[in-house]
């Protein structure tokens, strides 16, 4: 291909996303274009399977039978993500093996959330809630993606992260029924969950200086992500007599946004690239389960693999 | 009939549920991907078989499941101690899966012809699941013994679960009586007379060695003697209901 054939094609190809295009796995697509997808789609991959590990604290501590299974079974959905997550990424040309070592070796990113430390109960089920609430909001942007392989495997995540939000949210209402120690309980995990929830979507880029937005990755720009999260459960949370920690947090009827106190973005920024409060202790752990059992992958597959 | 079957209940139940709670701490950082699910999923249905066992119970006695499940002290659990170990590596877990579920096969193969007609219907349905689980266990014991890697772990974690999978067979409170009225349709000697047989025949296929220890002197898990590593399990599985008596969650 010549030089000017070459940017003529990239050229169409950008036109071609923009407009609502589709793009599969087979075929030709830009060297920026598939960077691009592979490293977010690795970023989601990593952070469901990162994402295990604070609910998985609960897993031997729920209260109930019930609450058990569907805890177990909600952590078990969030790993066969990954699964599917990294398959995809492993089919846009970077071995799971690798993916995996970056994550270890702070290469890569996950998601702000899951740098935190969980403490009581309660956390299990703001997180199922509440993270998976602003999660699901970002994942319903990529149901329309350009890369066509990443919206069909949206669509089954978006299904079955409906589920979790409804076992957060019953966790969290059946506390706030309970006893005063049961909703102080949860106050307390609402107070440490909400701030890195307001970081959650990321800084307001504008949607024109937006990438993913420009190359029909994803459909929404973070500012009216963070908006509609408010929208759909600042009334909900409150609905059930918890205190937003936000003084500043109130609807301009007028502009018809949110107004609210600007979110720590060192924090986020400090934290996602592993300086959180369990950033390091996390990787840690799946470092060193991960060397562990090493001998497995090589006794099934005569090879490393994850 | 149902009072005298109560020890049998809580043995069965015991044994799945804290078998599914230890093998559910793979669940985020099992060896592989594939895998981490499939354990998930199996850990969910040695509990699920728990619960249903404890609603039998529930019908006899009145006890509510969960006060079964985490209500009850250390030494009023029933279940033998292969269960209450830690997971230790993969091949254990392997290993103490083969055995136990070696086991369970036996047993519930002889409790479908329980007199007492819930536990027979309900072992019915749980053989479908379990069938399952050996097919699976049974493809893990294959690919780790024909490894040269895995194969030494796997027979020492042959070794290190045997002594304590003897204790699966100790004889249960109240025995003679369920024996007699048929609620057990084999005594525990006979049963474990199958399941060496079974044992030895599965490991004989991959070239293993049948592990030669003796068990623990009962009085062991059916008894309600714990091993050292049960306390701090219990503890951790029971703490976010011990905290507020009587809350619901």
């Amino acid at each position: 291909m010549t030089v000017s054939s070459l940017e003529s094609r990239t050229r169409e190809f950008f036109e071609r996303v923009s407009n609502g295009g589709k793009v599969e796995m087979t075929d030709w697509m830009p060297d920026d274009y598939r960077r691009e997808v592979l490293k977010f789609i690795e970023m989601h991959a990593n952070s469901e399977i990162m994402g295990a590990l604070p609910e998985r604290e609960w897993i031997n501590r729920a209260p109930t039978i019930h609450r058990k299974l569907a805890l177990t079974a909600k952590i078990q959905d969030e790993v066969g993500h990954s699964q599917l997550l990294y398959r995809l990424a492993e089919d846009l040309g970077k071995s799971r093996e690798q993916m995996f070592t970056d994550l270890l070796d702070g290469r890569t990113k996950f998601h702000n959330v899951f740098h935190y430390p969980t403490y009581t109960w309660a956390d299990a089920g703001i997180i199922a809630w509440l993270v998976d609430a602003a999660a699901i909001l970002s994942q319903k942007a990529l149901l329309d993606c350009s890369y066509a392989p990443y919206a069909r495997t949206m669509a089954k995540i978006c299904w079955e992260e409906s589920f979790h939000i409804k076992h957060g949210y019953d966790i969290v209402v059946t506390m706030m029924n309970g006893t005063d120690r049961q909703r102080e309980m949860v106050q307390d995990a609402l107070n440490r969950w909400w701030g890195p929830l307001m970081q959650f979507h990321g800084p307001r880029t504008p949607r024109e200086t937006d990438k993913d937005i420009a190359w029909g990755i994803k459909a929404r720009a973070n500012e009216e992500l963070r908006q509609e999260f408010l929208s759909l459960y600042v009334p909900r949370i409150r609905e059930l007599g918890l205190t937003i920690p936000d003084p500043n947090l109130r609807y301009d009827e007028e502009r018809g946004v949110w107004e609210y106190t600007e979110p720590d973005w060192n924090e986020l920024r400090s934290v996602v690239t592993g300086h959180g409060p369990r950033s390091q202790e996390r990787l840690g752990f799946r470092r060193m389960s991960y060397e562990q059992e090493a001998w497995v992958r090589r006794a099934v597959m005569g090879r490393p693999v994850v | 009939m149902s009072e005298s079957a109560v020890p049998l209940l809580l043995s069965l139940a015991d044994d799945e549920l804290v078998l599914g709670y230890r093998d559910s701490e793979w669940t985020g950082i099992a060896p592989m991907l594939e895998e981490d699910v499939a354990t998930s999923s199996i850990s969910q249905d040695e509990i699920g078989h728990a619960k249903a066992l404890y609603e039998i119970v529930r019908e006899i006695t009145g006890a509510g499941v969960d006060d079964l499940a985490y209500g009850r002290e250390p030494r009023e659990y029933r279940c033998c101690w292969l269960v209450e170990r830690p997971r230790h590596d993969w091949a254990f877990t392997i290993a103490r899966r083969f055995l136990y579920e070696t086991a369970d096969d036996v047993r519930t193969e002889a409790l479908v012809a329980s007199s007492f007609e819930p536990l027979a219907g309900l072992m019915r349905k749980v053989r479908r699941e379990e069938k399952y689980h050996l097919m699976h266990v049974s493809a893990w014991l294959d690919r780790l013994s024909e490894s040269g890697e895995a194969r030494p772990r796997l027979e020492s974690a042959l070794a290190l679960a045997w002594p304590d999978a003897l204790t699966f067979w100790e004889e249960i409170e109240g025995e003679d009586e369920f024996l007699a009225g048929g609620c057990l349709p084999a005594p525990s000697p006979e049963l474990r007379r199958r399941w060496l047989e079974r044992v030895e025949r599965e490991l004989a296929a991959r070239g293993l060695d049948m592990p030669r220890a003796a068990g623990p002197e009962p009085p062991t898990g059916r008894g309600g003697a714990r091993t050292g590593d049960f306390e701090p399990f219990w503890l951790e599985m029971t703490e976010t209901y011990r905290l507020e008596p009587g809350a619901t969650w």
